[in-house]
């Protein structure tokens, strides 16, 4: 291998991924990049390699989510990595033990990665702090979900025409105060040029106008309570997941008129492009955020989003397993 | 540091022409022959290969692309993922004789990995393994069936093979390895 | 000074020569010298004329800052607010070690929060916390709070005539506000009639609830659920119209007296600088923490308030990693420009005093997530250099900074700790007079020192600071006449090094 060569492949510095702040717009190309090849191996009639052999990824979700586990799961596996699988109901956790006690055990039962859930901004940030591995953040709190944001950056990539997202007015809708989905996918789409619009009840945008108002003037992102300029002109829409929750904290009068005024319905939709897309990081309530007739639509690409779930959580797990402080040379013979 | 030519232009187009002969020999024409390229320079060399096959034989070979860097046994140990730089076998690898094609032969891990990937792709009836430069050192049971230039080498040189298509020039170089830089 | 003097031991002979002199209670400041002896003041020597007189509160010196030798001597630090967490939380801190963290730091005097396990609402505990500090053998004067309700539940009136009695300075629920308004305007009256200040902690619980980080750039950046400045805001605002309140329609004997303690906004400054010009009898204090330090050091950067004011983080990578637990604090980490408006309230006088709120934890309390950790900073030994961090800025004429940490918070006390049954004493003026027992700190200012888990004093290891080198390094601090803490040969190697 040449010098030359070799410089290419010191592509990857980033030891965990915590958080897509730290990403450059180099680093999200080659995670794209990597996704591709890991899509093609789950085309194959066989869709595993032993990349991840020996590698002992333990999946510890506080908080219940079957389709990130599941998908961060099958990823793993199609990588050839031993999986174990921590959830919070089944584990001391809920006994009273300290995260920090529990990556310590983790640790000692041998995992080599930590795929972390957890209900608490930062705490992967405390997890990596005590663990010796690599640690990937599975979503904590309202603060990032970078590996949702990736294959949804992915997907759009896949999906819009020309393949790319610079310039193209894409649109966040809902309930972005509290979400980490949304956080993340605003330092995706702005690193790699997107027009990015947040749009919901002025109760779930609180703070993110001061947040817009503070990004250089390269990261384009606009925020707004009024549906129709959001969505004018829009070549993709994103709803986010509506909590019912929200009520109760007195944010919203009720889910009826939630769906009223900021439902992504067949009637709102036209305000949008012709050939929008429309995005869903799910699980969806059908008749709140997205009208049935949106979610089953020929444009959603929210089975896109699950099945590029998995290449694209491959393609972090194997950058980020060979990140580590390891010295040693190419043995490439 | 002084790098020593092994191999040039003319030396690199003679051994290329001469594995193609060989493999079709061997192989007994090019029925349900195909070429596959180890990522990345011997993607390059074996589209050669094929190139010279379809002039004396009148029929040119499919060729592939294979990226064997998921099938590595080292990536432990490196310090950095290496890129993946892509798989494509436009056609389907059973009953076919597959030969792989790299430009150097070492330890033979990039060979057995190689293996491993097609074995992915179905049921080749055999596997042939066709080098540039074969510089010993194996660490594994594995020997090449065509090889361009055997070179003697001790463990801390370096073979670099450039090719047109990424370093602008045909010829092979034997250099000294750097304490800092990676075996090559 | 050969050897160590040991905390508690009589000052015999202490030299200073050719040192910046300082004297609050004068408003006196100058090259000079002081000596020592038996105990005592016995000569200060102004080299030349010194400066100051009247005008206590000058604006923001522009013309440069004349030579000064860098070490310097004022009278030893007065705290208003600490949490000693003695009784029930001695894994966090002591008395005795909450005493030699702050005679460390430079203070003298400390006055200890009630919000200990269980609170201190009698006068069985307030008694108890003051035995506590005799034994502790530290001659660092400690003044005690009692709780404002009973059990700081926040439901009845705690025993504040007994408590009165017993020597507590005053009444404090801190830790939390004294939620109910009602409750608030009656422990005000009745506190103000047995002479005691009522010391609040502004915040208003529903606008705090669950609350992480301030609610800003930050907060919304890192998905922390925000303490919004109205939280603070609108309970200064509330307290203050029932201190009128009482003002007006109760007996002037009650003659109440609202101190806010740790206020954090820019608002709340300006809340209370109208309350003043309206004659209302209220003070206030600020923190080191939140004049040096910003919402940024949640993000992980590291500048200081007046480094960062015009070039705020607004995401990616910073000088530290994010959600370091030691940033968590009640009030939180303001923006940069709410830190410029407490050095403001400084210097127009607004601002009566620097105190530390002092908060020690263990690290089970803070070595979970951000924000489920305990909130908090173990301040005291840190504040004298924060605090001439922003001296040296040019925030703040030295002298004023030194009066915030002396004479301000001592007026604030009033004449309750010369009536109290521990009596008065010299140690509380705070001056350099012949005569005097000697009550004094030595700080370098040349030399800077590493905030390291052992250099601290204090069992609270909590500090964002922890691992960063400071300038201001407390050479000694003498109280009534004793040594409460003094640096191996660091006052002659200091004025040796200043001298060449
Ligand atoms: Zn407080």
């Amino acid at each position: 291998m040449t010098p030359r060569e070799d410089a290419l492949t010191q592509g990857w510095h980033h030891r965990h991924l915590l958080d897509v702040d730290m990403l450059s717009a180099s680093d999200i190309d080659l995670v794209m990049r990597t996704a591709v090849e890991m899509k093609e191996i789950l085309g194959r009639p066989i869709p595993k390699v032993p990349t991840l052999r020996g590698t002992q990824v333990t999946i510890l979700f506080y908080e219940a989510s079957t389709r990130t586990r599941v998908s961060f799961e099958v990823a793993a596996k199609n990588l050839s990595a031993d999986v174990v699988n921590i959830a919070a109901s089944s584990s001391s956790v809920t006994k009273g033990e300290s995260l920090v006690d529990t990556i310590r055990t983790v640790e000692a039962l041998g995992a080599d990665m930590i795929v972390m859930r957890h209900a608490r901004s930062g705490a992967p940030y405390l997890a990596a702090q005590v663990f010796s591995g690599h640690v990937l953040n599975g979503g904590d709190g309202w603060h990032a979900h970078p590996t949702q944001a990736l294959l949804d950056l992915f997907t759009l990539r896949d999906r819009l025409p020309g393949g790319k997202v610079a310039g193209r007015k894409i649109v966040i809708l809902g309930d972005i105060l509290h979400s980490r989905v949304a956080r993340s996918n605003i330092w995706t789409l702005t690193t790699m040029g997107a027009d990015l619009w947040l749009c919901g009840p002025p109760t779930l945008l609180r703070g993110l106008e001061r947040w817009a108002g503070a990004l250089p003037s390269n990261r384009r992102l606009t925020v707004t309570t009024d549906l129709r300029a959001a969505l004018r002109g829009a070549h993709a829409v994103m709803a986010l997941r509506l909590q019912q929750e929200r009520m109760a904290g007195g944010l919203l009068p009720s889910l009826r008129e939630y769906s009223l005024r900021y439902g992504l319905t067949a009637t709102t939709l036209r305000w949008a492009r012709a050939d929008a897309l429309v995005m869903h990081p799910g699980p969806m309530n059908e008749g709140v955020e997205i009208g049935p007739e949106i979610a089953a639509f020929e444009r959603s690409v929210v089975t896109d989003q699950v099945a590029n779930g998995v290449a694209v959580r491959m393609a972090l797990l194997y950058l980020i397993a060979g990140s580590g402080p390891i010295e040693g040379g190419e043995t490439h013979g | 540091m002084t790098a020593r030519q092994i191999m040039t232009t003319d030396d690199l187009r003679r051994a290329v022409v001469r594995i193609s002969h060989e493999i079709v020999e061997k192989h007994g024409g090019t029925d349900r022959l195909a070429i596959v390229g180890i990522q990345r320079r011997g993607v390059p060399l074996a589209h050669r290969i094929a190139d010279a096959i379809g002039q004396h034989e009148g029929v040119r070979p499919p060729v592939g692309a294979l990226d064997i860097t998921f099938y590595r046994d080292d990536l432990s140990m490196v310090a950095h993922q290496p890129i993946v730089k892509g798989t494509d076998l436009p056609f389907d690898v059973n009953v076919l004789t597959i030969v792989i094609v790299d430009d150097v032969l070492y330890t033979g891990r990039t060979a057995r990995a190689a293996m491993d990937a097609l074995m992915d792709f179905g049921r080749p009836s055999a596997i042939r393994l066709a080098v540039l430069v074969d510089r010993g050192h194996r660490e594994l049971p594995i020997r090449a069936d065509h090889v361009g230039k055997n070179v003697p080498t001790s463990r801390d040189e370096i073979v670099r093979v450039h090719v047109v298509e990424f370093d602008g020039v045909d010829e092979v170089l034997l250099d000294r390895l750097p304490t800092t830089e990676a075996k090559a | 000074m050969a050897e160590t003097p040991r905390p508690g031991e009589r000052v015999e002979r202490f030299e200073v020569e050719d040192a910046w002199l300082v004297d609050p209670v004068n408003g006196l400041e100058g090259r000079g010298s002081l000596r020592v002896e038996g105990g005592r003041i016995v000569t200060v020597e102004w080299a030349g004329e010194p400066s100051g007189g009247a005008a206590a509160h000058e604006p923001p010196r522009t013309e440069p800052r004349p030579e000064r030798p860098t070490v310097i001597v004022a009278p030893a630090f007065v705290d208003l607010h600490v949490h000693l967490r003695q009784p029930g939380r001695e894994d966090a801190e002591t008395v005795a070690t909450g005493l030699a963290a702050a005679a460390h730091g430079g203070f003298g005097t400390v006055c200890a929060m009630a919000n200990t396990t269980p609170a201190i609402d009698s006068t069985g505990l307030v008694e108890a916390v003051q035995e506590l500090a005799r034994a502790s053998g530290s001659p660092v004067r400690l003044f005690t709070y009692g709780a404002t309700s009973a059990g700081r539940a926040g439901q009845t009136l705690s025993q504040m005539g007994e408590m009165a009695d017993a020597g507590a300075i005053g009444f404090s629920d801190d830790g939390s506000p004294v939620a109910d308004a009602s409750l608030f305007r009656n422990a005000l009256a009745y506190a103000g009639a047995l002479g005691r200040m009522l010391v609040e902690h502004p915040e208003d619980p529903a606008l705090t609830k669950g609350a992480e980080a301030n609610e800003g750039l930050v907060a919304t950046i890192l998905g922390l659920k925000g303490w919004p400045a109205a939280g603070e805001e609108s309970a200064v605002a509330r307290d203050l119209a029932i201190l009128a309140d009482v003002v007006a329609s109760y007996p002037a004997s009650a003659a109440p007296h609202l101190h806010l303690t740790h206020l954090s906004t820019a608002g709340s400054i300006d809340l209370v600088r109208r309350a003043k010009a309206a004659g209302l009898p209220v003070t206030c204090d600020v923190t080191p923490h939140h004049l040096a330090l910003h919402e940024g050091w949640v993000a992980g950067d590291r500048r200081f308030a007046w480094e960062a004011a015009d070039a705020l983080w607004v995401g990616g990578r910073a000088d530290a990693a994010p959600y370091d637990q030691s940033t968590r604090v009640n009030p939180p980490l303001r923006t940069p420009a709410d830190a410029l408006a407490l050095w403001s309230g400084l210097r127009d006088g607004t601002v009566d005093a620097i105190v530390t709120d002092h908060a020690p934890h263990t690290q089970v309390d803070k070595l979970v997530e951000y924000g489920d950790a305990a909130n908090g900073i173990s301040g005291i030994e840190t504040a004298c250099s924060l605090v001439l961090a922003g001296v040296e800025a040019g925030l703040l004429p030295l002298r004023d900074a030194i009066r915030a940490l002396t004479l301000g918070p001592r007026r604030v006390l009033g004449s309750v700790v010369a009536t109290g049954r521990r009596g008065a004493s010299e140690s509380l003026v705070p001056g350099l007079v012949e005569g005097a027992a000697a009550n004094l700190v030595v700080i370098d200012t040349a030399d800077g020192w590493d905030v390291t888990p052992e250099t601290l004093r204090s069992k609270g290891k909590n500090s964002p600071l922890l691992g960063r080198r400071l300038r201001g390094r407390v050479l000694a601090t003498l109280v009534d006449g004793r040594f409460a803490y003094a640096e191996l040969g660091g006052v002659e190697a200091a004025l040796a090094a200043a001298a060449g």
